[in-house]
């Protein structure tokens, strides 16, 4: 079982040596809020100049990649290029994509996909070349049935949109996606905002299906990172600040794990999983800890 | 996924289980010489609604007829029914308007009257409750004198939760009360949110019930109470107290206007996992109607589980609509 260290001293730089890359979360890892973390920018510089690759692996499904290259530059962070950024939104587009177009299959025919969800989440469904439910002039002569209900971030999430999308979801080959099981996130002041997860949860409940979860800690994510990068799971870190979601998703795709206590999890929670006896448990321990991931500057060379 | 993620069911379905005891139940077709046998032992029936005695706004055929004769026989007709969108006075009105026998509203129990009930008793003086509800909700809420915030539309203060986290939260509430909304929105379950997070354990957290789905007329249906009850215990990572069927308190509502005699008593439902349940758990009579929700195949599927809690959602009898009752009630 992993023993949740704190990281640091020569056991940092036996971690840091090794790693050909980290993959980063982003919200409470390297910024929170409208605030990067201090030394962040600055980790990040020096990892590129270490040789080392850092990618990002966020369960945000708000924002599309290309709004989030121009978060990364705002707050302060240099360099991050869309194609290093693997959003909950882009990976559930790549997703439906793969799965209502196939192999290079035409958008005709593909039927839609009912978003639940804000402006970032529709384009990068569109960006995937599919169709949403309600846009856009029908095609003629075909019929196009909903074959996809994405259930992600919905800040205008009402009973309205919940009805429609169980109506299209009694039809068994129409597929239930959610972009994240995140129950809830938290705001700069402390307070908590409704997540993916909670939506997600009225719309099982009302339709009787269990969804389809791209995000942390199912493997989807790592599954378009290796397709885009090809990277070696013995030889990359995951860096979270969420055990039931970075630290599982870690343990789940082989990777070692960094908890970051500049988040939502607390070092006495890890603590609480370690010493439970429920075997599940023991996979959401990360094998080390940080206070903040400027804390592994000292671990990558001069 | 997250460890502290709860299970469905709200209060105890073992426990429910483990109240309902007695032998196996056989689900027998209720008719002939049985049927008259059970209906005569019978002092007080307790009906469901929804998929029952009505679909929307279609009576089922017979059914008034049926409850007229039972009344007419002298049986007490009650109705409990976890919708939480009626007051019982508009509930008596739409018995009127079907054609059922004329029932007052203290033969009826709704969660929305149920849920007013419990927070009278379980809040503290002076509290108040924040409602994701109806207006129905609000007029049993104000009959009960239970100080409430929230039904209707959610007033925004601003376009974005960012905004909507900084309006002021009322100083007085001490629960969340969660009932059938069609004004349900992200905005409403962000405030709901935050008053349980504001006073932890202080704040109640209810629902008036689980049911998932609201059958109409034509066999369509609509998201029910249960879906915004389970958004809410997922944001806040809490379980809820359900007020509805199947836990008992409803009865207990019954049980505490009336004098029931369990043995006495039956309840007549369409759903195998509130009806029923809380009528095997309250040592009812139990009379599965299949004109709603539950399936003979699902009730198979129960008796035939090697998980005993299961054998608590079988009934003793079933009909396929309350008119068959019809013969067993012969001419008056």
């Amino acid at each position: 079982m992993a023993g949740c260290r704190r990281l640091s001293g020569a056991a940092l730089r036996e971690v840091l040596g090794p790693a050909q890359g980290l993959l980063f979360d982003c919200d409470g890892v390297l910024w929170a809020g409208e605030r990067a973390v201090p030394g962040a920018p600055e980790l990040l510089e020096r990892l590129r100049r270490s040789g080392k690759a850092a990618l990002f692996v966020s369960n945000n499904s708000r924002r599309s990649v290309a709004e989030l290259e121009r978060r990364f530059s705002r707050l302060g962070f240099r360099g991050v290029r869309a194609e290093q950024v693997f959003s909950s939104a882009l990976c559930s587009a790549l997703f439906l994509r793969q799965r209502l177009l196939g192999g290079g299959g035409s958008g005709s025919g593909a039927g839609r996909v009912f978003v639940l969800g804000g402006e970032g989440l529709r384009g990068e469904v569109r960006d995937a070349g599919l169709r949403l439910a309600g846009e856009g002039e029908p095609l003629p002569g075909a019929a196009e049935p909903v074959r996809a209900v994405l259930v992600g971030y919905d800040d205008q999430f009402t009973f309205a949109k919940l009805a429609q999308a169980c109506g299209y979801l009694r039809d068994p080959q129409c597929l239930l996606v959610a972009t994240d099981p995140d129950p809830w996130h938290p705001l700069s002041d402390g307070q908590r905002t409704p997540g993916t997860g909670s939506l997600t949860a009225a719309v099982e409940t009302a339709s009787g299906r269990k969804a389809l979860v791209v995000g942390k800690p199912n493997t989807y994510m790592f599954d378009c990172i290796v397709e885009r990068f090809g990277v070696d799971p013995s030889r990359t870190l995951m860096v979270g600040d969420r055990l039931e979601t970075d630290i599982l998703f870690g343990k789940n795709c082989g990777l070692s794990t960094i908890l970051t206590l500049t988040g939502v999890s607390r070092l006495e929670e890890a603590q609480a999983y370690m010493a439970s006896d429920s075997p599940a448990a023991k996979d959401l321990v990360p094998n080390y800890y940080v206070d903040s991931i400027a804390d592994l500057i000292p671990g990558l060379d001069e | 996924m997250g460890a502290a993620r709860r299970g469905a069911r709200g209060w105890g379905a073992a426990a429910m289980a483990a109240m309902a005891g007695g032998g196996p139940r056989r689900c027998r077709r209720l008719e002939g010489e049985a049927a008259r046998a059970v209906l005569a032992a019978a002092d007080t029936l307790l009906f469901d609604c929804d998929g029952v005695l009505w679909r929307g706004e279609a009576a089922v055929g017979g059914a008034a007829a049926a409850l007229g004769r039972l009344a007419a026989a002298g049986k007490r007709l009650c109705y409990v029914t976890n919708n939480s969108s009626r007051t019982r006075v508009a509930y008596t009105e739409k018995l009127r308007r079907l054609g059922f026998p004329p029932a007052e509203p203290r033969h009826v129990f709704g969660s929305a009257y149920c849920a007013a009930r419990y927070l009278r008793q379980a809040l503290p003086p002076g509290a108040a409750a924040y409602v994701l509800g109806s207006p129905a909700l609000a007029a049993e809420l104000e009959a009960a004198g239970v100080p409430h915030l929230g039904p209707g539309p959610a007033a925004l203060p601003g376009p974005a939760p960012a905004d909507w986290a900084q309006a002021p939260l009322d100083p007085a509430v001490r629960a969340v009360l969660v009932a059938f909304d069609e004004h349900f929105s992200y905005a409403k379950l962000c405030q709901a949110l935050r008053y349980l997070l504001r006073d932890g354990p202080d704040c109640l957290l209810v629902g008036t019930n689980r049911d998932n789905r609201l059958p109409l007329e034509g066999g369509t249906a609509i998201p029910g109470t249960g879906c915004l009850v389970k958004a809410v215990e997922t944001a806040a990572q809490r379980e809820a107290f359900i007020v509805g069927k199947p836990n008992r308190f409803m009865f207990d509502c019954v049980a505490s206007e009336f004098d029931i005699d369990p043995a006495r008593t039956i309840m007549v439902g369409d759903r195998l996992d509130t009806d029923i349940l809380m009528g095997n758990s309250c040592g009812l009579t139990t009379l599965l109607t299949l004109t709603g929700v539950s399936t003979l195949d699902e009730v198979q599927g129960h008796q035939q589980s090697s998980c005993p809690s299961r054998h608590s959602l079988v009934p003793d009898y079933y009909v396929d609509s309350i008119a068959d009752l019809l013969p067993a009630l012969g001419d008056p």
